[in-house]
């Protein structure tokens, strides 16, 4: 309970004094190093078939998945026979208790599929609008495939786990008389191995290196600034779903807010003084809000032929904000933007970097094409994977979980995410609903190391925790609420990884 | 301490507008904290003075009841049924998230929202108006006012935090902005000679408010006239061209109206730019305050500008083929209408109108063998019929036009001049006011 006399005649609410000799504050140092894990080729082809991504997929997880199938199964018997491992689906015996593994394959009402898609002669491929696959009578059915063949999977084991396309799992049972495999238990593949802190750049021991110059030219990696802040750990803060907006000017008073907030001119000196430990702000998806329809309207479209661009299609307001936003907090912070669904970058995932054109303003700050250094202003891919404060952080837009979300019957998005994590895989419903790059060489949605920080971005609300793996591993887990629809904003700790989350309000 | 008060009595409580503490730091040069509690002082004497003088909003950071530690992934959690892992169930750590919020709060409200804050860390004025704020876009304005007095220069008021790390390149694409800068700068000498003419109708219609006129003619009249004079003098070769300018005027008129307006907002951010220190007039927001239609039609003219180079590019090739230049060695190429100037057969010449056929090159586009269209330009007859002889005839349309209404004229004149910027065409409109 605060009163207004407790805040009157105090700080900044009283007469200015001649005598504030107001410091400058500095920022934290931002400790970035950005993997490029999922940029494509610039001359990429678009020929080739998707089933390559679920053999690469298969191949790089089943040794993880067997192996703790193994370990747990092995010995266990089944009505008087022991469990065998069975190698190929196919190789499944009618009334053997076996497990076996291979990639599920979800059969659902609600899916959109591709085949039907050709029946009905529909071409304009337009993403599906429905909220959920699945129906509710119980019709889906959940399969089980490798390179052999596939099998039903049934049985009451089932409805214990998240399962979506795309995942890889072991699965012990037996093929009862239908053909169908009896699930008794499940097992994934489970967090992957976790680097150390500080396995790509180098860590910033308190004040222990001397700033040079010439080490500041040579590695902005290596380069230390023996900041006093240092101690306390700097914060990373996240934010998603800006959406600036040509039309819909509801929250731009908020997101002024924000941007006082982040720069650090709203507040007092003390709050100022915090809010300069903010060393990064990381934009995760959909900075644009969506186009509003009454710009483009297509009902002269015959009458009236123009080639190349056309001003009624296209509302620039909404990246000219966007870009107002960044070129104010760009002097003072650097600032990693992954787009999101709506923004203008490619739809299929992984979604490349906006290019740096739509920013006339901010985009001094981007780095040179080919440069080796991260620039100021990083616009990177969706998902996007990188080292922050010597921290593997993994982020998306939010789409790989809104994707996920579609298949469950649930609304625990972070259980989903410590699946995802789980099945070693970012991005399992790729290329089945969510749309992909078809993938030939690698299959980068498998994750090799486990994240220290695994955040998804655009969600309808803020949670997080924290996950345990097999071997100790620990992940940080966070929702990042849609500012469009939350007004939250959310801070990491770079030291703990600890989470809070700032709400802003106009009332 | 008297120039703060001055100007937020000023704007305040006369120019009934809004003052936020970005917006007096920007505008008087001091820190953002000093401006805070200069808006408190204000906000306090004033309404010592008169209850209710003037309305303050308030910031206020600090933690919310209830809101302060939450376990939100619990909450989250709610309705799952099926738990997502079959491993050991690692007992989740207590995971408290500590929640602040930013208020913005109406001064009538602030104690209500103060009782529901737990703790408060920091509280100051956000802006004093002379009303209650009704509508917090109207703040949002204000906001996007100072994004336009920003002053990197300015140590105070750069940045509250400074990051001396900044990567900042200035890339050879940095060209661009200048490039801009040109494209507006062309439209300071034009908009002299139109608040010129604009002083000269005056002087004939001295009752017309026009407001804007007249405010720019002291100012851009002062410094411009000599050039445009000396200018106009020098491109002497330019008074073969200005009969065709006139004539491109009058075809691309409808186009040029609609630039009128964009072309004035160019000129009006040129100005703004010019006087950045002044404190009142503000410049509007670059953006955010234009209404769609002015940036359509500014995109549309954008679109213009690129055909007229079009047609240049295609010109410049005809000229090759030209046998018949008169003027083979001068500097413009560029200029499109040139070739009619030798094909042109006069017939008659009675009554004083000038009535006859030119070559001119058509357009035409087709579709060839193969699907694409293809556009070819193939000699063609125009017949035409001017007043006079050339030179006069080529004065007269825009007197007239002048003297319909002076803005209309400069429309005319700012279309194809914004859109040739910087090629030089510049100085066939300086003959024309030479000549006056």
């Amino acid at each position: 309970m605060v009163t207004l006399d407790k805040v009157l005649n105090r700080g900044l609410l009283q007469k200015p004094s001649d005598a504030t000799a107001e410091d400058s504050l500095e920022r934290s140092e931002s400790n970035y190093k950005p993997l490029h894990s999922f940029v494509l080729s610039k001359d990429r082809q678009y020929q080739q078939q998707f089933a390559d991504i679920y053999f690469l997929r298969l191949t790089k997880i089943k040794p993880a998945v067997e192996e703790i199938a193994s370990a747990a199964w092995e010995g266990t018997v089944i009505g008087g026979e022991a469990a065998k491992r069975v190698d190929r689906v196919l190789d499944v015996r009618q009334g053997e208790p076996s497990w076996v593994t291979g990639t599920v394959y979800m059969d659902m009402h609600h899916k959109p599929n591709i085949l039907e898609d050709v029946a009905k002669d529909r071409w304009i491929s337009a993403s599906s609008s429905v909220e959920h696959y699945f129906a509710e009578d119980g019709t889906d059915s959940v399969t089980l495939e490798d390179d052999s063949g596939r099998i039903h999977l049934v049985g009451d084991a089932l409805k214990s786990f998240f399962m979506v396309t795309g995942c890889i799992v072991a699965v012990l049972g037996t093929e009862n008389a239908n053909g169908e495999f009896d699930v008794i238990d499940v097992k994934f593949a489970d967090l992957p191995p976790q680097p150390e802190r500080w396995a790509l750049s180098k860590a910033a021991p308190n004040g222990t290196k001397i700033e040079t110059k010439s080490s500041k030219i040579k590695d902005e990696d290596v380069e230390m600034a023996d900041s006093p802040s240092s101690k306390n750990g700097s914060k990373i803060a996240i934010v998603s779903g800006l959406e600036f907006s040509g039309v819909d000017t509801s929250y731009s008073m908020e997101l002024n807010l924000l941007l006082e907030y982040l720069l650090g001119e709203a507040l007092d000196s003390t709050t100022q003084e915090e809010l300069s430990h903010i060393s990064r702000l990381i934009i995760a998806g959909n900075s644009i809000g969506p186009e509003s329809k009454t710009v483009a309207d297509t009902s002269d479209k015959t009458s009236h032929k123009k080639y190349g661009y056309d001003s009624r299609a296209y509302d620039p307001i909404p990246s000219q904000l966007l870009d107002e936003f960044l070129s104010e907090l760009l002097p003072t912070m650097p600032i990693t933007l992954l787009p999101g669904v709506l923004d203008p970058a490619n739809t299929s995932y992984p979604q490349q970097p906006i290019h740096a054109a739509m920013f006339p303003k901010s985009k001094r700050y981007v780095a040179l094409p080919g440069a080796l250094e991260a620039g100021w202003l990083d616009t990177v891919t969706n998902p996007w994977d990188g080292e922050l404060e010597g921290w593997k952080v993994l982020g998306t837009g939010g789409q790989n979980l809104d994707d996920v979300f579609k298949y469950v019957d649930s609304d625990d998005r972070l259980g989903m995410m410590e699946a995802m994590c789980r099945w070693r895989c970012s991005a399992p419903t790729a290329p089945d609903t969510l749309w992909t790059y078809p993938f030939q060489e690698d299959e980068p949605f498998v994750l090799k190391e486990c994240p220290h920080l695994y955040f998804v971005g655009c969600q309808p609300k803020f949670g997080t925790k924290v996950i345990e793996g097999l071997d100790g591993q620990m992940v940080r887990l966070i929702t990042v609420p849609s500012f469009s629809a939350t007004r939250e904003l959310v801070l990491v700790d770079s030291e703990t990884l600890d989470v809070s989350r700032i709400k802003i309000t106009t009332t | 301490m008297d120039v703060c008060k001055k100007y937020l009595a000023e704007n305040i409580l006369s120019e009934d507008k809004v003052v936020t503490y970005r917006l007096l730091s920007r505008a008087l040069h001091v820190h953002v904290n000093t401006a805070k509690q200069m808006l408190y002082d204000f906000y306090k004497s004033q309404n010592d003075r008169r209850p209710g003088a003037v309305h303050a909003t308030y910031l206020v950071y600090g933690v919310q009841k209830g809101a302060g530690i939450s376990r939100s992934w619990k909450s989250s959690a709610d309705g799952d049924v099926e738990m997502a892992s079959s491993l050991p169930e690692v007992d989740p750590i207590d995971d408290p998230v500590s929640t602040y919020t930013l208020s913005l709060v109406q001064e009538d409200r602030l104690e209500a929202a103060l009782a529901d804050f737990e703790s408060v860390s920091s509280i100051h004025v956000y802006s004093v108006g002379p009303n209650p704020v009704k509508d917090f876009s109207l703040l949002a304005d204000v906001a996007q006012e100072v994004f336009g007095l920003r002053n990197d220069d300015d140590p105070k008021t750069s940045a509250t935090i400074r990051n001396r790390r900044v990567v900042r390149k200035e890339r050879p694409a940095d060209v661009a902005p200048p490039a801009r800068q040109d494209l507006q700068k062309p439209a300071l000498p034009k908009s002299a000679p139109a608040a010129a003419a604009a002083k000269v109708k005056e002087e004939i219609k001295p009752t017309k408010p026009l407001d804007s006129e007249k405010t720019a003619a002291p100012s851009s009249q002062a410094k411009n006239p000599t050039p445009a004079l000396k200018r106009g003098g020098s491109s002497g070769i330019m008074h073969a061209f200005s009969k065709a300018k006139v004539k491109k005027a009058e075809t691309s008129q409808p186009a040029t109206l609609s630039g009128d307006e964009v072309q004035q907002a160019l000129s009006d951010d040129g100005e703004d730019d010019d006087d950045e220190d002044l404190p009142l007039p503000k410049p509007r927001g670059i953006f955010g305050r234009k209404t769609k239609k002015e940036v359509d039609e500014e995109l549309r003219e954008m679109m213009e500008k690129d055909d007229d180079e079009d047609e240049k590019v295609d010109s410049a090739e005809e000229e090759a083929e030209e046998v018949e230049e008169p003027m083979e060695d001068a500097p413009e190429p560029e200029q499109p209408p040139v070739k009619e100037e030798p094909a042109e057969v006069v017939t008659t010449s009675g009554d004083g109108r000038r009535r006859g056929k030119r070559r001119i090159m058509r357009k035409k586009q087709i579709m060839d063998d193969q699907g694409y269209l293809v556009t070819i330009q193939e000699p063609g007859w125009e017949s035409f019929s001017e007043d006079e002889a050339p030179p006069v005839a080529k004065a007269k349309p825009v007197v007239s036009a002048a003297a319909s209404s002076a803005p209309a004229a400069k429309a005319k004149k700012s279309g194809p001049k914004g859109s040739q910027g910087s090629q030089g065409s510049q100085g066939s409109i300086m003959s024309f006011f030479s000549k006056k």
